[in-house]
């Protein structure tokens, strides 16, 4: 062999050592990295563990400790798991739940609406408020409540459902009756009201035959009465006006609580009409402080309220300079509401008392005592309050606030 | 560039040519790596295209057709390394229309930091693949030298053109035609 090729062979032979320590290296490089790798994933999946069994015995607790049946069913329904609660509530000894299908306790009336909740579970992945009938194992049939929830696996593909399932069957049966009272009094309220209607129109026929006959009798006998007979007479008719006028009271009393229309109403207009529709002697003053609101309701009901709360101030005005201020301030959800006279003022103690029917402090002709009951009756319609403060000989301010709609 | 482009290149050398054309271009080139290549090492690119160089000197053979040896020569490394890869396949112009999607991403597996080149499929029929090559590297005929082989393999042959769209080789059009 030549020297030459000697040479190119050693020089070979360096490089394919040189090459394989190389690759050595490169190699124990790869393992080392490889073995810290495997260390750091040992280390991550013992987290991984701990986590999850952490997890698992929190869900345990849940699972154990919530009140409500929890439920969790596989896609066609058949049930998976039931808790200590789901036991007892459905009546299924504990190995019966493997065998059963959430379809066969659900009511047969209620299987449409089971269905398409059981088709948002699918298409949406929970429903809420689900309220329907179920049989227990007992055959006895209960009100439930069910929110429900699809499992999904880490790919998000659905595997199963859980529900958690409230005994409502008493709550159900409470509103039943309360559904049930609320509307046998809504009858007895509209008996009342015709009952009302039907007796002040029979009592006021009578009323006005007297108060015709009385007429004629005073025509009749024009001149041949003496003057006591004359004044009797004259009290009779003031009587009978006065009772005509408790009877009508008593109706808007009866209706008070109902809302027949609702429509904006300009209080600042209703004012104007009562100014101009009730008699207000001249050394009474009505001043309106403030702008006053358009709020919705009864046009009728308002006009009564400011009606019979300005009648009142007018009506039990003792000065030689009677003033009655009316005034609005915005107070929240509420707007509120103020007549102020400098009458002759009411004592503590009938603060109360003035606002239940036929609770007159004076035994005035012209006072029937329905007045302020009717106020009441309409403020609380409204859902506001009514009251006053008032000091005796110097005056009174009724207060009243009405919600805003 | 891996390394084991080198040592199947060398080999290749020292097969057709002699152990003295490997020591030859080796010591003609002024190589980082003194021409110790392992297969797992990486390598400079520029040391292969100064071994391809003094080849193309020493033996007056033009670079691509160095280059279109040496990529079929190459094919029968994955034909005995990576048969199982190539069993996936039945058909050539499935198999190379799936160099981007799948084989490259097999090479990763072994070779995370491998440069590789880019195969974009323009068109594709039962018989016919456009495709555009794109590397830095511009070896194209090594590419071509592959897909012979991998006609071969599966028993078939195709005309193979390419287009140069710049004119470095740096993208190349591949029209391939089953014959």
């Amino acid at each position: 062999m030549s020297e030459e090729k000697i040479r190119i062979l050693e020089r070979s032979l360096k490089r394919e050592k040189a090459a394989r320590k190389a690759a050595e290296k490169i190699l124990e490089d790869k393992s080392r990295e490889l073995y810290f790798l495997s260390e750091e994933l040992k280390k991550s999946n013992f987290k991984l563990e701990n986590l999850l069994s952490e997890k698992s015995s929190e869900l345990k607790g849940v699972f154990e400790n919530i009140l409500d049946a929890y439920v969790v069913i596989d896609l066609d329904g058949n049930v998976l798991k039931f808790n200590e609660a789901a036991i007892t509530f459905f009546g299924y000894p504990q190995d019966a739940k493997n065998q059963l299908n959430v379809l066969d306790i659900i009511h047969k009336e209620d299987m449409d609406y089971a269905l398409s909740s059981f088709a948002d579970l699918q298409t949406k992945g929970f429903f809420k408020n689900y309220r329907a009938r179920v049989y227990t194992n007992s055959g006895e049939i209960k009100w439930v409540h069910i929110n429900a929830s699809t499992i999904y696996d880490k790919n998000q593909v659905p595997i199963a459902a859980q529900g958690i399932v409230r005994d409502i069957t008493q709550i159900k049966l409470l509103e039943e009756q309360k559904e049930e009272i609320f509307q046998r009094l809504k009858e007895k309220n509209n008996d009342l009201y015709e009952y009302a209607h039907v007796v002040s129109h029979d009592l006021k026929s009578p009323l006005r035959s007297i108060d015709a006959l009385i007429s004629w009798i005073k025509m009749e006998n024009e001149g041949k009465l003496d003057e006591s007979t004359v004044q009797n007479i004259d009290l009779i008719e003031s009587t009978l006006e006065n009772m005509d006028k408790l009877i009508s009271n008593i109706l808007d009393y009866s209706s008070a609580d109902t809302k027949i229309e609702e429509v904006e109403i300009d209080l600042n207009r209703v004012l104007n009409h009562i100014e101009k529709t009730v008699l207000i002697p001249d050394h009474i003053k009505i001043i309106v402080l403030s702008k006053l609101p358009v709020i919705k309701g009864d046009g009728t009901k308002f006009q009564q309220v400011f009606q019979n709360l300005i009648s009142n101030a007018i009506k039990f005005n003792d000065k030689e300079q009677g003033i009655i201020e009316v005034d609005c301030i915005e107070k929240g959800s509420f707007y509120q509401f103020s007549v102020k006279d400098n009458g002759v003022g009411i004592e503590q103690e009938y603060h109360d008392k003035i606002f239940e029917v036929f609770q007159s402090l004076t035994k005035r002709e012209d006072s029937t005592g329905i007045g302020l009951s009717i106020v009441k009756k309409i403020i609380d319609l409204y859902e506001g309050t009514i009251w006053l403060e008032s000091t005796p000989k110097i005056g009174t301010t009724f207060y009243f606030t009405i919600k805003k709609q | 560039m891996k390394g084991i482009v080198f040592t199947e290149f060398l080999d290749l050398v020292e097969d057709k040519f002699g152990l003295e054309m490997v020591d030859k271009i080796i010591s003609q080139s002024k190589l980082e790596s003194e021409g110790v290549y392992t297969s797992i090492g990486t390598y400079k690119f520029s040391e292969m295209l100064q071994l391809l160089q003094n080849l193309n000197d020493n033996t007056g053979i033009s670079i691509n057709d160095l280059l279109l040896t040496y990529g079929e020569h190459f094919f029968s490394v994955i034909e005995s390394s990576y048969s199982g890869l190539l069993a996936t396949y039945k058909d050539p112009i499935e198999m190379l229309s799936s160099i981007e999607n799948h084989i490259h991403v097999e090479v990763r597996k072994i070779y995370p930091d491998a440069e590789l080149p880019v195969f974009i499929v323009e068109e594709k029929t039962k018989d016919s693949l456009v495709m555009i090559y794109k590397s830095s590297r511009a070896m194209y005929y090594f590419g071509l030298g592959l897909m012979n082989k991998t006609f071969q393999h599966f028993g078939s042959t195709a005309e193979i053109v390419l287009e140069k769209i710049k004119e470095d080789g740096t993208e190349v059009k591949f029209i391939i035609n089953k014959s």
